[in-house]
């Protein structure tokens, strides 16, 4: 459980820190131990250690995810040492939040029962409520309020679904729900069916599945654009984290969840691509671009776990690379917290040819253009999602991907056409935030040439059938 | 051997950008021409054998690449172009650095597509070479390329998908350990599903071969890109619909193929004549040339789809060479338009001024609509003897292409080239020192093949004859 306590110490060290120290030395501190805490869980790999009776577990899942949240997390962080000024954010207790925000996450990928990740999921939630309105902005203040009225509608669904789980199988956790729901011999299995749908919409609020998306435009747009980078990543690799524990383990066997995801996954694909291809701010694209990979992710929830987990984290991985790239290019380039227009795009890369080519790598691959990982990581959700037998939503799949290729297409290439009007921009040279899209485009490039890289570690079907514990 | 002739275009592509810029075009011609020198080597050696690792063990996708006769002699040709359109660019184009990045970064993706024998490799040199194509047409396009672009690229990701799903199905339904040809051939998929499977996988060659209902992408693509014409010679390059049809559909879909042999053939036939039918009546020569290109690729796929060994040869040759000389046509092009100031088809007696332009052109003419002794009339004649074994009817509506494209090549050629000059316009000067060399070769190549077509004859004849062997012969 080292992981989580040393972020959780990390917390509290940048609380009590924050009166003494610069914002910038806490920054560092949190950097550390989020580094830290990587290194502690490298070396949990393989051990399959558990603790509380089964209710934390860390298995190659967790800390495969939980790897990722730190990934995510340092990113933010990155970017962060340069914006934050600019987006009114430069107090301690941001960093803090976002910590505490991060041990959330952790509890939520290493939970072994639903009450250990419904805690994580607020402590989650809740630091990211105060994050969204931390920035002294009517529309952050707006964008926060949105947030937390939908969050805390998602989160009491969430909690009578678990309540009613727990009323039809009489355990909170997930080796007792799968082993009272295997060979489905639980006293009442309307309740039990009803209990799963309740969570699958409670799930659906936090990783912004359609029709529980509507936050999310306002969010990422509202709010600053550290903060759109971090809850359109940690925060929703750590919700997907949780259903692949919820559905891909302990629920896997009860009946009609899968038919009620298939039409939200539908749904989500089909009005997340659509909507971001009429959007004219490049934030508000990000955001409905969020929400059709929630689409695509969701595919490989679907599935088999021993294809669709390994799926779903190396797309997740690849997933946070690419978006936290794209919005630290946007957070390095833009002049207020409002972002870009697409037209403010025009000539990019005349002004800053780095930056609009590393944006432009991001959007490919969130395009899902070879060479980038971006393509792996969609093939690896089609395909998973085929092999189980849904070919038809496969198709569908298939033609949100077209609409989403002209989305992204159009601020790429207006990058890279020519302009004459003065820039846009804002001029300087930000070290950090450059680190961070390095990190990106590095990232998606070396994992989509060499996939193996990453989807190696995490291929082994084994590791897949323990999702529930054992 | 085989890594280097795909990738060093890449890699220099990459390292153009640390190249001092007065030396970026010599290093880019330096780049082509040693990969033109590693084709040719190849050639001389028989071909690059078979070379399999794996690529992703765990989803059994593996890194296959060949250069046999087929693949050898198409990419032989695109190093070739490749080197004419680095040439031209750097002469043409102001700070050409990007734009040759663009062109070797677009020419491994052809020649990994050619090398390629597993369909995800396929897929991913597939969709790496559309990434150049769009770069070009969005740096240097015209006012109305993001139409152009969004078109181009939603019809060409509509297909990729769709062939995608296909591939996975492929792997699926029949059992195959790897995505490897030689694997998906040992587990074949029959019955329907093998149909279901084919119109997935054909979806994306008919969008690139183009075939008619999917073409519309073409003359926009060619119409909006630079004036230069070297963007265009890189999307002839690009048709690669007729060689992924060959290396994968007849030997994966035969019976599905053979199922849809009239509609395809038919098809094919339509888009052969409809396509010339629309070049006559055009006014600007690159959308004149891009219908041109369309009906020769009609042709082509023609005699791919109707399976007969004959009417193949043809079609994998017309595809081969139509790239020399309707790339050079797309260069001329480029060259009217440098002297005049436009691309209309009705400028006016350029023959008197720039008489070695006007023949050279001609003569690039006389290739593209099939004069025996050039190289056009051998691909053509294959393939109208091939399908007339087929199908007599369709081979005749094919037929009348020819006669179509005399018709609107010459009409075109006689408004810009012959008449009279209008008073008053600018003088177009002759060709200079390597503009012989960019119109010439090609021609040379063309005239070569033409009149001893042996060679190349005897890159194709083998494989065809070995993949159509599998078929059972009966065909």
């Amino acid at each position: 459980m080292l992981p989580i306590l040393i972020t959780l110490l990390g917390a509290i060290a940048a609380t009590l820190l924050g009166f003494f120290l610069p914002r910038r030395a806490i920054t560092v501190i949190s950097m550390v131990t989020l580094v830290l805490s990587g290194v502690s869980m490298v070396t949990l790999w393989n051990g399959g250690l558990t603790s509380f009776d089964g209710s934390l577990q860390a298995d190659n899942v967790a800390l495969s995810i939980g790897l990722i949240i730190l990934l995510g997390s340092l990113m933010t962080l990155l970017v962060s040492f340069d914006t934050a000024a600019r987006a009114k954010l430069a107090f301690p207790e941001f960093d803090a939040l976002l910590l505490y925000a991060v041990t959330g996450t952790l509890l939520i990928a290493f939970s072994g029962d639903l009450v250990t990740m419904l805690i994580g999921l607020e402590v989650m939630s809740l630091s990211g409520y105060v994050i969204a309105t931390l920035q002294n902005s009517r529309r952050a203040e707006e964008a926060g309020m949105k947030y937390f009225l939908l969050g805390a509608v998602g989160s009491a669904t969430l909690i009578y679904g678990i309540a009613l789980v727990y009323g039809a199988t009489g355990t909170f956790n997930y080796v007792g729900i799968r082993d009272a729901t295997a060979g489905l011999q639980v006293q009442n299995v309307s309740l039990l069916v009803v209990g799963a749908l309740l969570l699958l919409c409670g799930f659906g609020f936090k990783v912004a599945l359609a029709p529980f998306h509507q936050w999310t435009p306002d969010l990422y747009s509202g709010a600053p654009t550290v903060v759109g980078l971090f809850l359109s990543t940690v925060v929703k690799v750590a919700a997907f984290a949780g259903m692949l524990r919820v559905f891909g383990g302990a629920m896997q066997n009860v009946p009609a969840w899968a038919g009620v995801m298939q039409i939200l996954i539908i749904a989500t694909i089909v009005i997340g691509n659509l909507g971001a291809l009429f959007q004219t701010n490049f934030k508000r694209l990000m955001a409905y671009s969020a929400v059709a990979h929630t689409g695509f992710l969701a595919l490989a929830l679907l599935a088999n776990p021993a294809t669709g987990g390994p799926a779903l984290t190396y797309y997740l991985l690849v997933y946070t690379l690419m978006t936290a790239g794209a919005f630290a290019v946007l957070a390095a380039l833009q002049r207020t917290e409002e972002g870009f227009s697409l037209d403010d795009m025009r000539g990019l890369f005349y002004r800053h040819p780095a930056y609009a080519v590393a944006l432009a790598v991001c959007l490919a691959s969130l395009a899902g253009l070879p060479p980038f990982a971006g393509f792996m990581g969609k093939y690896l959700a089609f395909q998973a999602a085929f092999q189980a037998g849904y070919v038809g939503l496969t198709l569908i799949a298939a033609m949100g991907s077209v609409a989403a290729l002209i989305y992204y297409l159009r601020p790429a290439m207006l990058m890279f056409m020519h302009d004459r009007t003065p820039a846009r921009e804002y001029p300087g040279e930000r070290t950090p935030t450059t680190a961070a899209v390095v990190l990106g485009v590095v990232g998606v490039t070396v994992l989509g040439v060499l996939p193996n890289l990453a989807y190696g570690l995490v291929a082994n079907p084994a590791i897949w059938t323990v999702l529930a514990g054992r | 051997m085989i890594h280097f002739f795909i990738f060093l275009p890449v890699l220099a592509s990459l390292l153009i950008f640390l190249v001092p810029v007065r030396w970026r075009e010599e290093f880019a011609g330096a780049a082509a021409g040693l990969t033109l020198a590693g084709g040719l080597w190849s050639w001389s050696v028989g071909g690059l054998s078979y070379y399999s690792v794996p690529w992703i063990p765990a989803l059994g996708v593996t890194y296959s690449v060949q250069m046999d006769g087929v693949s050898l002699l198409l990419g032989i040709v695109t190093a070739f172009m490749t080197l004419i359109a680095i040439i031209y660019a750097g002469k043409r184009i102001p700070n050409p650095g990007t734009m040759l990045s663009l062109i070797l970064m677009m020419e491994t993706g052809l020649l990994g597509i050619y090398a390629a024998r597993d369909l995800v490799l396929f897929y991913v040199f597939f969709e790496d070479a559309l990434i150049p194509a769009l770069l070009m047409l969005a740096i240097y396009g015209k006012a109305n390329r993001m139409a152009a672009l969004v078109k181009f690229a939603a019809y060409t990701l509509f297909g990729s998908l769709l062939m995608l799903i296909s591939i996975i199905g492929l792997k699926y339904y029949g059992g195959s350990p790897t995505f490897a040809l030689v694997d998906l051939q040992a587990h074949p998929v029959t019955g329907t599903l093998q149909t279901w499977l084919f119109l997935g996988f054909l979806a994306a060659m008919a969008v690139k071969l183009p075939l008619f209902p999917m073409h519309a992408w073409l003359p926009d693509f060619h119409a909006q890109n630079h004036d230069s014409g070297v963007a265009d010679v890189m999307g002839t390059l690009y048709k690669v619909g007729a060689y992924g049809l060959f290396r994968f559909a007849v030997v994966l879909f035969p019976d599905a193929m053979l199922e849809f042999r009239p509609i395809l053939m038919g098809l094919a036939a339509f888009t052969a004549l409809y396509a010339a039918w629309i070049a006559f009546s055009q006014t600007d020569w690159k959308r004149l040339l891009a219908y041109a290109g369309l009906s020769h690729m009609g042709f082509v796929g023609l005699g791919i789809f109707s399976m007969n060994e004959t009417a193949m040869i043809g079609a994998l040759f017309l595809l081969a060479f139509q790239n020399i000389y309707t790339g050079a046509l797309f260069l001329a092009a480029g060259m009217l338009q440098e002297r005049v100031g436009s691309l209309s088809t009705k400028v006016g007696g350029i023959m008197t001024q720039a008489g070695a332009l006007s023949g050279m052109t001609m003569t690039l003419w006389f290739a593209s609509i099939g004069v025996p002794g050039l190289v056009g009339f051998v691909g053509e004649f294959s393939i109208l003897l091939g399908a007339y074994q087929v199908s007599p009817w369709l081979a005749f509506i094919a037929g009348l292409t020819t006669i179509a494209a005399a018709a609107y090549g010459l009409t075109a050629f006689q408004t810009t080239y012959w008449q009279v000059r209008p008073a008053g316009a600018v003088l177009a000067h002759d060709l200079k020192d390597l503009d012989w060399l960019i119109l010439g070769a090609p021609i040379a190549v063309s005239i070569f093949f033409g009149v001893y077509s042996g060679p190349a004859l005897a890159l194709v004849q083998p494989v065809v004859r070995t993949w159509m062997a599998g078929l059972g012969g009966g065909l």
